[in-house]
């Protein structure tokens, strides 16, 4: 039974790959949250917001600011960014986004671009490196440990996780069972014939930005915390990259495959860390880890997509 | 009617302003020296002479990799800093150095072209300084045929194998293998050695190759583990390291600060700093770094192998050093000391030239150099004609201990299992070329 075991995982112990199985589920519940906000704006708005990334980076960038130079009490400067997060987004969406509304997807989503690259930009004019003494955000949960059946857990990795369900689930519920859901909903349907309906467009699309916001400020904390860097590209890249292959999992609509997307990630990502001798020490398979989202988002995609119709000609004139 | 006291008035108001300001741009009195000019326990820079030098400018120029993960740039700040205090101090008899800093993003043709264009275009008389995981090995060839002798910080190997280079410090390699063997006759490491290099520049095998041998030479095995940076998961690529170690096995952490202190702090929360004995190359031997590794429970239990003397040793070149970090906005550390000295030992070439400064004098200078005192380094400095150099090449080994960095071996030689180790010592013995 242990030999086949270890055959199944590729001749890796269960015992080395326990240790990334928190690790893994943490990330995966960070992304599954980013993507989870990432689908519902776009969703309700039609775009696909590539700043992202770089509001929740610049949340926490703000945050340690205020805890390593001003009095502020640990809690507000967390709820600060999170705050940034929501009030960036908002203000985002109601200068641009009624500008862009009738735009093709693609126009709205690189002009979010532009936002990430301005703020990428802010941050490395205003917060350089600091070389010998970078910087770091640490979140109190990270300290309250316990060894688990061999790997250590921290309640920052037990928040993300739960945090990635509760969302996901209360986002469901809000979808269906509230009117301000029920819009958003129908405007992700057709935006024109919402409008038309008296559904109050500039409201419900301002409701999105800025909850997506708020999500976005609260990952940015946690994944700085996880990440144990303020780097703002490692940040920023680190974060868009699998948030959007767990949005693109959930084929930008559902919420639960993408919460499941994010989760598969993380989890896929860390438990690689553990082949660092397989197939042997020069070409392991811990090396290519860091393209997991990709990979696994070109994967499902094609799998998902291997019953589709396509027609090649029709008959006829 | 117009008093005629009143144009006296005004005059003697404006005798008053001027006479205040003049005063408050002069500044109070001078009751201690100016920095650079030296005094029993600080250096001084170049001549020392308080004097500002405003003479012909001597151009001088230098190449650091500026990526994410990698910011070599302190290491030109600080000997900026020097030559600005060189300036201040009567610059070269009277002729005031320019230094520029270009940097690179680990892209070949670009940094060929930075050193065509300073040497061809910018007529720099020296380049100096440069620390890049890319210049030594893509440059080097067009360095001889120029004839320019570099005084560098130096990174892959081809700056401490090449004719033309000489580095102020050993670079990873050598200071990987000084961490391993104290790891070894200190720590007692069992079983495994791990060396964790970035893979930036294919510098893990180099960097990892000189404390491998160390570990097959006391009979260990050892893993050579490169990492792509910035770092995707500190703490999963810290749990990585260890099981690769195994208990009781030994970690060699061969980064910068920024990507260091964040393994440290990993190795902390994932609970795994008591599993395996651990080691470092110099870049995390300062004060925050070690504050950062007491923090996580670090404390006698990392070796360092730190390139140079400690910090804050009251010493003069490290006291005019950590005088100049602070003048500069950065914290003492060892990039610090490396800008520190390429600054001391460009200087000392430049003010040993008899004439006229330019590239041919300047740079026949500085391979003559010799014997270069310097409490930064456990012996003295040199350059020489010689086939390959490795004038840094005994090191003391540090920890950390309640935020500080203490040293826990003094100057000790790098093992001599290493071919470059051997001839350096060769022609030490054959040139005297650090004897003081």
């Amino acid at each position: 039974m242990h030999s086949l075991a270890m055959l199944a995982f590729g001749r890796v112990g269960w015992t080395d790959l326990k240790p990334f199985i928190p690790l893994g589920f943490a990330f995966g519940g960070i992304y599954a949250l980013a993507g989870v906000g990432m689908v519902v704006l776009y969703r309700a708005t039609g775009v696909l917001n590539l700043s992202f990334g770089a509001i929740g980076t610049a949340g926490a960038l703000i945050s340690w600011w205020f805890i390593n130079h001003t009095g502020v009490p640990d809690v507000i400067a967390y709820l600060i960014a999170v705050a940034f997060g929501g009030v960036v987004t908002l203000l985002y969406g109601l200068l641009f986004g009624p500008a862009f509304a009738a735009r093709p997807p693609l126009v709205k989503t690189m002009a979010t671009l532009g936002l990430a690259l301005v703020l990428v930009g802010l941050m490395g004019h205003l917060a350089p490196p600091l070389n010998a003494s970078p910087r770091f955000l640490h979140l109190p949960s990270s300290d309250w440990r316990y060894r688990i059946s061999g790997a250590i857990v921290n309640w920052t990795e037990i928040i993300a996780f739960l945090f990635a369900i509760v969302l996901t689930f209360g986002t469901a519920a809000y979808l269906r069972f509230t009117k301000l859901g029920t819009a958003m909903r129908a405007l992700a349907n057709d935006r024109e014939i919402s409008a038309t309906l008296g559904v109050p467009v500039r409201r419900v699309e301002a409701a999105a930005w800025l909850g997506s916001g708020l999500v976005c400020g609260a990952a940015g904390l946690l994944l700085a915390d996880q990440l144990n860097t303020l780097d703002p590209n490692t940040l920023t890249f680190n974060f868009i990259i699998a948030a959007l292959a767990a949005a693109v999992l959930g084929r930008l609509r559902f919420l639960w495959a993408t919460l499941a997307g994010g989760l598969v990630i993380g989890l896929v990502q860390s438990l690689l860390n553990a082949y660092f001798s397989w197939p042997n020490f020069d070409q392991s398979l811990s090396a290519y880890r860091t393209v997991t989202p990709f990979v696994i988002a070109t994967t499902g995609l094609l799998w998902l997509g291997r019953r589709r119709v396509i027609t090649v000609a029709r008959s006829g004139n | 009617m117009r008093s005629k006291k009143t144009p006296v008035g005004v005059a003697l108001a404006a005798g008053i302003v001027a006479v205040a300001i003049a005063a408050f741009v002069a500044g109070p009195a001078a009751t201690s020296p100016k920095l650079g000019m030296g005094t029993a326990t600080t250096a001084k820079c170049g001549l020392g002479t308080g004097k500002k030098a405003t003479g012909k400018p001597i151009l001088l120029e230098g190449i650091f990799t500026l990526v994410p993960g990698i910011d070599f740039t302190t290491i030109g700040k600080l000997a900026q800093a020097y030559f600005n205090c060189v300036n201040d101090n009567g610059g070269i008899n009277g002729q005031r150095i320019v230094y520029k800093l270009y940097t690179e993003q680990l892209k070949p043709d670009q940094i060929a072209a930075l050193a065509k264009k300073i040497i061809e275009q910018d007529h720099a008389v020296g380049v100096v300084g440069n620390t890049s995981l890319l210049d030594c090995p893509v440059n080097h060839k067009y360095y001889e045929s120029k004839g320019a002798y570099l005084i560098i910080a130096g990174v892959p190997g081809e700056c401490f194998g090449t004719p033309n280079i000489a580095a102020v410090n050993m670079g990873p390699r050598y200071s990987n293998m000084g961490a391993a063997d104290a790891m070894i006759k200190l720590g007692h490491v069992k079983g495994t050695l791990v060396v964790s290099s970035p893979s930036a520049g294919g510098i893990a095998a180099y960097a990892n190759g000189g404390p491998c041998l160390v570990a097959k030479a006391a009979g260990l095995k050892c893993i050579s583990d490169a990492e792509d940076l910035p770092l995707s998961d500190t703490n999963a690529t810290i749990l990585k390291l260890v099981q690769e170690a195994g208990d009781g096995g030994g970690v060699i952490m061969d980064y910068t600060a920024e990507t260091a202190t964040a393994l440290l702090q990993a190795a902390g929360q994932q609970g795994v700093v008591d599993k395996v004995v651990w080691g470092q190359s110099t870049p995390v031997a300062n004060e925050a770094t070690a504050k950062v590794g007491s923090a996580n429970g670090f404390d006698g239990k990392i070796y360092i192998g730190q390139e140079f003397n400690n910090l804050a040793t009251g010493k003069p070149d490290e006291t005019l050093m950590e005088q100049l970090s602070h003048k500069i906005g950065l914290p003492a550390q060892a990039f610090g000391q490396m800008g520190y000295l390429v600054g001391k030992f460009v200087t000392n070439a430049l003010l040993s030239v008899k004439g006229p400064i330019t590239f041919k004098s300047y740079n026949a200078a500085a391979v003559a150099l010799k014997n270069q005192k310097t409490d930064i380094l456990c012996k003295p400095w040199y350059f020489w004609k010689l086939k390959n150099h490795l004038p840094n090449n005994t090191l003391p080994t540090a920890t950390y201990k309640n935020g500080k960095v203490v040293i826990n071996r003094p100057c000790a030689p790098v093992p001599a299992v290493d071919p470059l180790v051997l001839q350096a010592r060769a022609a030490e013995k054959k040139f005297h070329l650090n004897t003081g």
